[in-house]
């Protein structure tokens, strides 16, 4: 047959093709494209021609993907960013797996169109018209750091500089020396409100904080490859571990077994070998019919429950609190706690400074009568006879085939792998946004706890950590140069020793959580809790009982009243609530996309109050198109630095080159921070303005006296200690400042201008060779040439402690084996992994045990559920309204609704629905679709409200509660320290309705 | 004759749909590197799409095209609507011409269909809901449809590696060849006046390196090489453990793509048992993607994942693991971009 049978076969000829219908898809170009030279030769030459630059670059995208560092070779053509591919060059790290490249994904691969997209802020702007009108003035980088400069002076000067107020965003531009930190370094000292970024944007894995006293559990994630088990619970990787989602894939071919457990058929369910569909928030009911199992079939590892956790300790019958040494002799420890000896027939103290038991050998049952210090006699039972009792009363598996929809077979036969096989639970950041969702992962911990499954290759359960983390211990510097970084490590290391000394028996990870406690309160890092409490209009909203936790019995008011009059949080009521906030500096932070309610909370009642507020970004965001004056920043190709969310979740960090100039009029945020600073300066002075005083006054002096009283370390260490430690915070953050001092500290002296970000980076990479994460030839000039470093240690940071493991050079990292191996206490009040909590709040909530809640009715009493995670197409909102990037979903935001309920309610695929409850509204397509389960709608994450008619997104109909119980404090691990223990508000589970509409 | 066309050597892919997670990082990847141009908005030379599903160009397998017992099977040409549209926005209009609420960010013509449009929506009935992601690109057909319809032989297939390529100094826009393919891969593109599809990306191919969209693969998908290697991967998985196959065999043009099949997990009970009687993902569905012998290939995979869960050591499961990128996947395609300098050098 020839090319004839074709034409033959056709029905269509060629002059009836039109061409114009093709027309219809053209579209204007950015006008950066790369055009280059007109191509010549035949058409292959030409096609060879394209694949073709000029020069490249190594760069990343320091932003909050964690764990990202996905390393990037950028291909700049004519000047101009043209493309990017993986550079594809990890070496093997763990011989028994597979490698790590070509580590990436299709949100990478779109940044060099999203550096010239059109959302981008192009020069500085001002205000015209009123907020959001969409008004603007273009103006010039001086008239703009002028106005903004003026603001911040005069808020300090009416109501302190604790009204000037950034988000500690991990936002658009990284971390150090870019993106987040110029912002932070400026405003700590300044004296200002630094809002904590766990505590806004809410990956807060607040169980297994509970739990283990850190959320910090991090495998590289090559050692997922080793699960034998592996749990995709709470979490979507199909979605959102795009560059290591092969290691489970690869796991599944290597042997092991993968269940994914939701409520939804989600996408990470089609590659499980078993899918558990339970029940919208019965989550915690699965996980203790597991636990139930375990116990109730002997399937429990008894040596690891007895060492590593809290079940053996003692607890008593008549107040539900544990038995402490302070119950049995006056002036005994109050934490101080006990087991029973089965050898010895007696009590024995649990050790607090180790794990090991020696030859005690605690009994897991019984009860036991026990004479206290009043002569009284009280019954004890270890924990884990009353969790046994529990578990067979409450959580008999028919019961949670009723809560959860799971038969009891499927419950058995999971109990009866993860006591057999090594087991990962893959739980991503969804529990933290869940009202119950604390309860769900103490659950979760419960049953690894049983079965061993910690501190093991292949074992374990997520949360996130960054090691080496700059930005803070940058903070104070004084002359620049490397050498003051290096004092910096020194003097902390220092600190550290002077503190186990005042407090022998604690950990190095213990001193190093105090340290960062105590630094949070100097620089004014704070839980947002208060803030939106007292200037946000959450107050309200909280006390919304029916939306919260209905075992509340007290209200919300009442419950922070209590936190704050009994200290608990002294030093973080900030803004105080006689303040009025008045500055609101952003940078790369979308705050009302990001925080739940925004629009009904933030817009209606912390806006008004508001002088100023101001907006350094890449992008136009919604915050941008409601702020006073918007200033543009440049972007990744556009600047030098790390990929600073470092990780152990992967064994490489990437390296982020300046492969371009700052695109438009934009300015890096050093430099935008070191000309706002000496901005600062200039107008003070010509104002007449030096001197100002903290309204809020951190007494030094007490806080250091707390930690290392004087003659601790005797003469010499009490001069070169606390005498250079007192004198530096005294300098840096003392209770009256200069507008002067705050342009000289910010520069370290005039060390590091504007334009001097590549120096400071270089310099403070000393910290990294210092603190043993890196090879002590990595500098600058080496990143530049290899695109990426692997780490060799966890440092000796609080959060690369609290990873708990030794780093070995051709492994794969496992957390928490100094705890299983070395037998170091965990940083709980329990010192062990902790399952019964005895804090007086969690017993009258109930919750002293991992239990099962119902879901709150949080929106109303409404019959659809709307859940949630992260979209597949953006990194928050950085690239979710590139043009570029809608072009490759459904070009606008989407809400998944299961097809039978559409049917029912006649909603067509496509069409818009209007979604509504007790809070608010908002109008979405609708996405017809076989996975979500019925009474269920799923609405991905981040699109920005301005993608919504009347900028209303889904947020808007979230109320944004947060639980009262973590407003616990004055117990072991529950006090704030820099991005832990603290209330955070949730967003899943909102009750809405739904019908269809016609959008002109 | 059909034997006119055979190359040489044929160089061929294996797409694992056991590893692909739809991110579309290979889209994007030939997107950035050969189609963002005017007049090319529209091509996605390579997709992913949601199975089952329309597709891109929507309904794409009702539109004919191909051979039946080697005679053409009449094809029609797929409408621009049915490949679907590529929004484009009036940012300017949002943020910065004083609307203010009143105007939000969304496409200036709404569309109806996109190429990724019915992206997890799945099928079946909750919760024995099913889909499955399955990346698209020209089959370079060892009995190439499209090069068999142009009248004016336009379209080649190289000799020494089996490469289809629509010349486009020759190309008069007539788009037989859009008809005749029956995958439906071919653009047109309105600027130059003609069809254009992928390329297999043979500059890069020329130079040692794998194509853009198996060598950006993060889910390491993709594998390449010649169907003839016997000790590379392709051989062995679609001669050898005859687990990879081609899409829609029968549309007789032998397309040299070939897939490994997916395996979902068991179907579960009303009462929230695990229910192993039937596979989740019908049998027939997949018999009607990738014909009969998708059935022993399925087979052949569960038996070797299950020896693998005992224990045993499985030849199979090695390759499929892919434990050493770039070398386990590329075969003779492994030399580093940097490095190889470019189409030119």
């Amino acid at each position: 047959m020839d090319r004839r049978d074709f034409l033959k076969t056709t029905s269509v000829t060629v002059t009836a093709l039109s061409l114009s219908k093709f027309v219809e898809v053209g579209c204007e170009r950015p006008p950066e494209a790369p055009t280059g030279p007109a191509p010549t030769g035949t058409w292959l030459d030409r096609q060879r021609a394209k694949w073709t630059w000029d020069k490249t670059y190594f760069v990343t995208h320091p932003q909050d993907c964690y764990p990202g560092n996905c390393s990037w070779v950028g291909y700049v053509k004519n000047g101009v960013f043209w493309r990017e591919e993986q550079t594809g060059r990890y070496p093997v790290v763990d011989p028994s797996t597979p490698d790590w490249n070509p580590r990436g994904c299709q949100k990478g691969c779109m940044y060099s169109r999203v550096t010239y997209g059109k959302e981008r802020i192009k020069y500085p702007m001002r205000r015209v018209g009123p907020r959001g009108s969409g008004k603007w003035q273009k103006i010039s980088w001086d008239e703009a750091l002028s106005e903004v400069a003026d603001a911040i002076i005069d808020a300090t000067e009416e109501q302190g500089p604790e009204s000037v107020i950034v988000d500690e965003q991990p936002g658009q531009g990284g971390a150090f020396p870019h993106g987040v930190y110029p912002p932070l370094r400026f405003v700590a000292l300044l004296g200002g409100t630094m809002l904590d970024a766990n505590g806004i944007i809410n990956d807060y894995n607040i169980g297994q904080y509970m739990t283990f006293g850190k959320f910090h559990g991090v495998s590289s994630q090559d050692d997922w490859f080793k699960a034998e088990l592996t749990l995709i619970w709470l979490m979507n990787p199909v979605y959102t571990r795009i560059p290591a989602y092969h290691f489970v894939a690869e796991s599944r071919y290597n042997g092991g077994e993968v269940w994914t457990i939701a409520p939804d058929f989600s996408p990470s369910a089609g590659h499980a070998d078993r899918y558990v569909p339970l029940k919208i928030g019965s989550d915690a009911a699965f996980a203790l019919g597991v636990a139930h199992v375990l116990i109730e079939e002997k399937l429990y590892n008894a040596d690891f429950v007895r060492e590593q956790t809290d079940l053996p300790l003692l607890v008593r019958e008549d107040n539900k609190r544990y038995l402490r040494e302070s119950d049995l002799k006056k002036g005994g420890n109050e934490e101080q706690l006990y087991v029973w000896d089965e050898k010895g027939k007696k009590l024995a103290q649990a050790p607090r400074t180790k794990l090991a038991l020696g030859k005690v050998v605690p009994a897991l049952e019984g009860s036991y009568r026990v004479k206290l210090a009043d002569g009284t006699e009280v019954v004890v039972r270890p924990v884990f006879d009353i969790l046994r009792a529990r578990l067979e009363a409450e959580y008999g598996l028919d019961k949670v085939h009723a809560i959860t929809g799971i038969h009891p077979d499927v419950v058995r036969n999971l109990a009866q792998k993860m006591a057999a096989k090594r087991t990962n639970i893959l739980v991503g950041w969804c529990p933290p946004k869940i009202y119950h969702g604390d309860l769900m992962e103490r659950a979760m911990c419960l049953c690894l706890g049983l079965t061993g499954n910690w501190g093991r290759r292949g074992t374990g359960v997520r949360g996130w950590t960054v090691l080496a983390d700059m930005s803070i211990y940058t903070m104070p510097t004084r002359s620049g140069g490397s050498n003051d970084f290096a004092d910096t490590v020194t003097e902390l290391g220092r600190l550290v020793t002077a503190l186990e000394k005042k407090h022998p028996g604690i950990t190095e990870e213990d001193a190093h959580i105090e340290l960062e406690n105590i630094f949070c309160k100097l620089i004014g890092q704070v839980p947002p809790v208060f803030f939106w409490y007292h200037h946000a209009g959450y107050r309200e909203v909280w006390n919304r009982k029916e939306w919260g936790d209905t075992a509340m019995k007290r209200t919300f008011d009442e419950y922070l009243q209590e936190a704050v009059d009994k200290g608990w949080w002294d030093n973080y009521v900030r803004p105080a609530p006689q303040i009025e906030p008045r500055v609101y500096i952003l940078c790369g932070s979308n705050v009302l996309r990001r925080t739940r309610g925004a629009p009904k909370r933030l817009l209606e009642h912390l806006w008004p109050k508001l002088k100023k507020v101001v907006v350094v970004d890449v992008r136009m965001s919604t915050s941008a198109l409601y702020a006073d004056v918007v200033l543009p920043a440049a972007f990744f190709y556009e600047k030098a630095q790390l990929h600073s969310i470092t990780s152990p979740h992967l064994r490489y960090w990437a390296f982020a080159d300046k492969a371009i100039e700052p695109v438009h009029e934009s300015k890096n945020e050093w430099d935008i921070f070191a000309l706002l600073a000496k901005k600062v300066a200039e107008r003070a002075q010509e104002r007449g303005k030096k001197e100002y005083r903290l309204r809020q006054v951190v007494d030094i002096n007490k806080i250091i006296d707390a930690f290392i009283p004087p003659g601790i370390l005797g003469k010499i260490g009490d001069k070169l200690v606390r005498g250079k430690a007192l004198k530096e915070l005294q300098g840096f953050y003392g209770p009256t400042r200069t507008w002067e001092n705050l342009h000289k500290r910010f520069t370290a002296n005039g060390h590091y201008n504007a334009g001097d970000g590549e120096k400071l980076f270089d310099d403070a990479l000393v910290i990294l060779r210092k603190g043993g994460t890196v090879g002590s030839d990595t500098t600058l000039e080496k990143l530049r040439k290899t695109g990426f470093v692997k780490y060799t240690g966890l440092g000796r940071t609080p959060h690369g402690l609290n990873v708990a493991t030794d780093v070995k050079p051709n492994e794969t990292v496992n957390p928490f084996s100094w705890h299983t191996q070395k037998k170091i206490p965990y940083p709980t009040y329990a010192r062990r992994a902790q399952f019964y909590i005895d804090h007086p709040w969690f017993i009258e909530g109930g919750e002293e045990l991992p239990v099962f809640k119902e879901v709150p009715k949080a929106g109303g009493q409404h019959p659809f559920i709307m859940t949630s995670g992260h979209l597949r197409w953006s990194i928050h909102s950085s690239n979710v309204a590139n043009e570029f990037a809608l072009g490759l979903h459904r070009g606008e935001p989407f809400m998944f609704v299961n097809a039978l309920d559409a049917k029912e309610k006649g909603i067509g695929d496509g069409g818009y629905v209007r979604v509504f409850n007790d809070v608010d509204e908002f109008t979405v397509q609708a996405k017809v679709s076989a996975l979500p389960r019925r009474g269920q709608v799923i609405i991905y994450h981040a699109w920005d409200p301005y993608q919504f008619k009347g900028w209303r997104s889904y947020d808007t109909a979230i109320p944004g509660m947060v639980k009262w119980l973590h407003l616990a404090g004055g117990y072991g691990q529950f006090r704030f320290w820099v991005w832990n223990w603290q209330p955070c508000q949730s967003d899943r589970h909102i009750f809405v309705d739904l019908e269809p509409v016609r959008v002109a | 004759m059909k034997e006119d066309w055979k190359p040489l050597r044929q160089l061929a892919m294996v797409i694992d749909l056991n590893k692909c997670i739809g991110c579309q990082t290979c889209t994007v990847a030939c997107k950035t590197l050969w189609t963002d141009e005017e007049g090319m908005e529209h091509m996605y030379w390579n997709s992913v799409n949601t199975q089952p599903g329309r597709g891109t160009p929507r309904d794409w397998e009702g539109m004919g095209g191909g051979f039946e017992n080697d005679v053409p099977r009449a094809g029609r040409l797929p409408s621009i609507s049915e490949f679907g549209d590529v929004p484009r926005y009036d940012y300017e209009r949002v943020f910065s011409e004083g609307h203010g609420e009143k105007e939000f960010l969304r496409p200036k013509k709404r569309p109806d269909w996109m190429f990724n449009w019915d992206e997890d929506q799945g099928a079946g009935v909750f919760p024995n809901s099913y889909f499955f992601y399955l990346p698209r690109l020209c089959n370079h057909c060892t009995y190439p449809a499209c090069a068999e319809a142009c009248p004016i032989k336009a379209i080649s297939k190289r000799k020494e590696d089996g490469i289809v390529l629509i010349d486009q100094d020759k190309c008069k826009g007539y788009r037989f060849c859009m008809e005749a393919c029956p995958y439906k891969k071919i653009y047109y593109n309105y600027v130059t006046r003609t069809s254009q599809k992928c390329i297999f990306c043979f500059p890069r191919v020329d130079k040692g390196v794998a194509q853009a969209c198996a060598r950006q693969c993060p889910g390491r998908v993709r594998f390449v090489g010649y169907l003839d290697d016997e000790r590379g991967p392709i051989h062995r998985l679609v001669n050898q453990w005859k687990v990879a196959l081609p899409l829609h065999p029968e549309y007789g043009t032998e397309a040299n793509i070939y897939y490994v099949p997916p395996i979902g997990p068991l179907r579960n009970t009303e009462d929230g048992n695990f229910d192993p009687s039937q596979p989740r993902i019908p049998t027939e569905y997949l018999v009607s993607l990738f014909g009969a012998n998708v059935k022993p290939a399925i087979e052949t995979l569960q038996t070797e994942m299950d020896k693998r869960r005992r224990g045993e050591k499985s030849e199979l499961l090695e390759i499929l693991i892919g434990w050493r990128w770039p070398d386990d996947f590329f075969s003779h395609l492994t030399k580093d971009p940097v490095e190889a300098g470019g189409g030119l050098s």
